[in-house]
Order: C-alpha cells, then sequence, then structure tokens
C-alpha cells in the first residue's frame, strides 16, 4: 500500500485571521494538521539592542512602551520597577495603585480585542462590532488618566506621571459601571451560543500535561488548569488587598479560553474599582538619585502572561543588558503542539484564541 | 533570585537533576556579553505559586563554544535557544539561525563585536 500523501499549506505571513505577520506552516494530512513549523521575526526592531547603545536609562522605560501597543504599561513597569530596586527607590503606596489601575486597563481592552477577534474569526461579525465599540470606553478611560488611548508614558522611575482628580474618578467609575454592563450582556452569547461556545468546545485543546510541559503561561495556561499568574507570585505590587483571584478553567480549549478571559475581565474591573474607591493619598513620584548598576529579573503579568526583564548596570549612563522576555514568544512551542492534531479549517480560530501579539514577540 | 554557577559540561546533568515541569516554570534563557571573550548564558526558573522565588543557571562561554541543549529536558526551551544564537551568534547544539534574522541583516547585534555605547 502507498503512503499517505502530505501537502503544505501556508497560514501567514499575512493572512485575514492575523492581525500582525506571522507564519505557520502546516504539513496537512487530509485535513489534518500533522507537522508545524513558524516564523515569527517579521518585525524584529532591535528594541534591545537599541535600550543598550541608543537610549540611557532613565529614557529606555519609553522605548520599550513601544514594544506593543497593546501592553505598553506593563514593558514601562516591568522595566521601570527593575531599575528602581536598582537604584533602591521606595515607591508610594499611590503610585502603586495607579500603577496598577492602568495594568488592570489594560487587561480589559485586551482581552475584549482578543473576544472581539474570535467573534470574527467565528463569522460573527455583529458581535465583533458590539464588542470594540464597547472597548472603546476603556481607551476612554485610559486617555483621561494618561492623557493617550495607547502608547502612554505614563509610567517614570519612581512612580507616574498624572495623579487622577476627584471628577475623573467619577468619570471613570460611571464608565466602568457601563463596561460591566456591556460585557455581562455578551457573557451569555460566549456560554451558549452555538458559533462562540459549542462551535469551540474541543476545538484547540492543550491539556494540563502539555501546559506544564510546554511552559505555557496566561490565558493559555489557565485555561487548561494550570495555576500560575504572576500578580500570584509577585510581592511588589498590592494585588492581593485589592481583590485579586485567579481565574481558572478547565477545558483547555478555544470555547475555555475565551470564558477564562470573560472571567478575567470581570476580577480586573473589581480590582479597578477598588482602587479607585480606595486610592490613599500621598505623592505620586519619588526623587531618586544615582544610576542603575548590578542586575535584576522583573516579573509582571501582561495581558498574554509572564513577561519578564532582566536588566543590567554598571553604574553608567547606558545599561549593559536589557533583555524582554514576553508572553507570546515563550508559548510559542505550545502553540505549535496545540495545532497537531488539528484540522486545519479550525487553525485561524484556534490561532485568533491564542491572542497572539507578534510586536512583542518580534521585538 | 538565587544564582546558581555552573560548567558547560554539567549544565545538562545539573538542568535534569534540578527540572521538575510540575514544580518549576522555566522562563527563558537569557544571554549577556562580559566582555569581548565572554558571554555568560543563563537559564531561568521559578517556581509554581510561591512569591519571587527565582533560580538561575548561569555559566560564562567564549563565542565559539558549543553550548548543550536542553530541549529533551524541557521542550519549550527551543525557541529562547533560537533567540540566543541569533542574537549573540552563540553556537547551540542543534538549533537553527534564522529566528529573528535574515541572512543580510546585521549578524549577531548583541554580541561581543557590538558593545560601544550612545552612537
Amino acid at each position: 500500500m502507498a503512503g499517505k500523501k502530505t501537502i503544505n499549506i501556508p497560514l501567514g505571513s499575512q493572512h485575514i485571521a492575523l492581525l500582525e505577520p506571522v507564519r505557520f506552516k502546516f504539513e496537512c494530512e487530509n485535513e489534518k494538521i500533522i507537522g508545524v513549523d513558524s516564523d515569527v521575526g517579521f518585525v524584529h526592531r532591535g528594541v534591545e539592542k537599541a535600550c543598550t547603545t541608543k537610549f540611557k536609562f532613565d529614557s529606555v522605560g519609553y522605548v520599550v512602551a513601544r514594544v506593543c501597543g497593546l501592553c505598553a504599561i506593563t514593558h514601562s513597569l516591568s522595566y521601570t520597577v527593575a531599575v528602581e530596586k536598582m537604584l533602591d527607590v521606595e515607591v508610594s503606596l499611590k503610585a502603586k495603585y495607579l500603577r496598577i489601575l492602568l495594568l488592570e486597563l489594560d487587561r480589559v481592552h485586551s482581552h475584549m480585542l482578543c473576544l472581539a477577534h474570535t467573534c470574527e474569526n467565528a463569522g460573527f461579525e455583529a458581535m465583533f462590532m458590539q464588542i470594540m465599540g464597547d472597548r472603546e470606553l476603556v481607551m476612554e478611560i485610559q486617555e483621561l488618566i494618561t492623557g493617550n488611548r495607547i502608547q502612554f508614558d505614563f509610567i517614570s522611575i519612581g512612580g507616574v506621571n498624572r495623579d487622577i482628580s476627584q471628577e475623573h474618578t467619577k468619570i471613570i467609575l460611571q464608565k466602568l459601571k457601563l463596561v460591566r454592563e456591556k460585557v455581562l450582556s455578551y457573557k451569555s452569547e460566549f456560554e451558549n451560543n452555538w458559533s462562540l461556545s459549542l462551535k469551540f468546545k474541543g476545538v484547540g485543546v492543550l491539556s494540563l500535561d502539555d501546559a506544564y510541559r510546554f511552559n505555557a503561561i496566561g490565558p493559555l495556561a489557565r485555561a487548561s488548569g494550570l495555576k500560575i499568574d504572576v500578580r500570584n507570585e509577585i510581592e511588589y505590587l498590592p494585588y492581593k488587598e485589592i481583590g485579586f483571584e485567579m481565574q481558572e478553567e478547565l477545558g483547555g480549549d478555544v470555547n475555555a479560553r475565551n470564558l477564562l478571559r470573560l472571567k478575567e475581565i470581570f476580577n480586573s474591573l473589581d480590582m479597578c474599582e477598588n482602587i479607585l474607591e480606595g486610592l490613599p493619598s500621598g505623592e505620586i513620584i519619588t526623587k531618586y538619585k544615582g544610576k542603575p548598576e548590578g542586575e535584576q529579573i522583573v516579573r509582571f503579568e501582561a495581558p498574554r502572561g509572564e513577561l519578564m526583564y532582566y536588566v543590567k548596570g554598571s553604574k553608567k549612563p547606558y545599561l549593559d543588558r536589557v533583555r524582554i522576555k514576553t508572553p507570546t514568544f515563550a508559548c510559542i512551542p505550545a502553540f505549535s503542539e496545540v495545532f497537531l492534531g488539528s484540522e486545519y479549517a479550525d487553525a485561524p480560530a484556534i490561532l485568533a484564541s491564542f491572542d497572539p501579539c507578534l510586536s512583542c514577540t518580534a521585538k | 533570585m538565587k544564582k546558581i554557577k555552573i560548567e558547560l559540561e554539567e549544565l545538562r546533568e545539573k538542568i535534569k537533576e534540578f527540572y521538575d515541569a510540575r514544580l518549576w516554570h522555566f522562563i527563558t534563557l537569557n544571554g549577556v556579553t562580559l566582555d569581548e571573550k565572554s558571554i555568560e548564558i543563563q537559564w531561568i526558573f521559578s517556581k509554581y505559586e510561591a512569591l519571587d522565588e527565582l533560580v538561575v543557571y548561569f555559566c560564562e562561554i567564549e563565542p565559539t563554544q558549543i553550548v548543550p541543549s536542553i530541549e529533551d529536558i524541557i521542550p519549550s526551551a527551543i525557541i529562547s535557544q533560537r533567540e540566543i544564537v541569533d542574537l549573540f551568534g552563540v553556537n547551540i547544539e542543534g538549533s537553527e539561525k534564522g529566528l529573528y534574522l535574515d541572512e543580510d541583516s546585521l549578524q549577531m547585534p548583541l554580541g561581543s563585536c557590538s558593545m560601544e555605547k550612545g552612537k
């Protein structure tokens, strides 16, 4: 009997299901994917190199905010905290609360973007437009706090750059209430609508064993039951006191990832409201002296999972090393594992459920 | 952060001994150029559900030395191994070049040949 024939089908680098350039080469046997190869470097910009050669350490926080438009705040915060640790700068509690506020707003709008994208891939375009429209509320809040919708230079060494007024607090709380209502209104769609729930059950499954084996992180891991969330593993930000609760799903499929993101949006909204209602008084920025010396590893939970910065300095204006490990980059091996055995027709929806960020990955 | 220095020859043995996939999360590989003749390679881990518990295995190598792959012990290491190969020009067993850089790109941009600052 002759051996089975396989065909190679590329997905990307430009594809209607992709928001950014990435290329997967699938080896398929009939419709089933039996081999995966990926190319993730289309938007490599040499950010790490620029951070140690073109920009002095006090400007690098604003450079790394441009690694990614969606999680700019997590990038600038991770870098800034690493430098603050080296300079021994004590940041006020108020500044820490404001930092968490922006981190969680970032998560809310990023998760909403992913859910919208999932709807688009399911052919449910009305839902896509509805979620993208609702997401604008979060962008407006970010603009109110930082002055920019995205890529805001809100975080500085020693604290944050802008305070929040009583009047703004009131407006933000009203908008958050509205966001909650909107997200609640489409929660049932993701739970019950055939296009968004049943269709995706059992599709693109990452088992708990494979999540451990491939060191999955972020919503991808938590939707498979792996309890990993940097917010649960760091002392630096007072996450526990503002109501952080690790969310978990057990299905490991596209549907579980969608439901997990919905749960996380609600928890993030709770935290934002708690921060605004109990914002401590005090300074928003602490002055610092000196130049960074030594090495630090800092991690924060970006919307897509663990973001790690390694920073090394030797008391000079230019740093010796800035290493950025982004969540999507770390998950590429797990992505490949999920694709294996899946139907090629499901590949775009599976990819969307990973919520990949290639701007971060290639940096 | 707990840093543990190891020799290149004992890398695989030490990682095998240490790594329990249900206990430790492999974060990434990192490279740091120390001077024109040496690079520090780091393997960074965090403990699941523990507060700020990081372990870093590291060794200093010359750019011409061949670093053993740990892909069979930790499958997810493949991607960061390829990154180090591209950006530092380090030789890691079985890891191809070309994750980020094309053939006509500036090669090994973070390697020991490019240490000038502020230019």
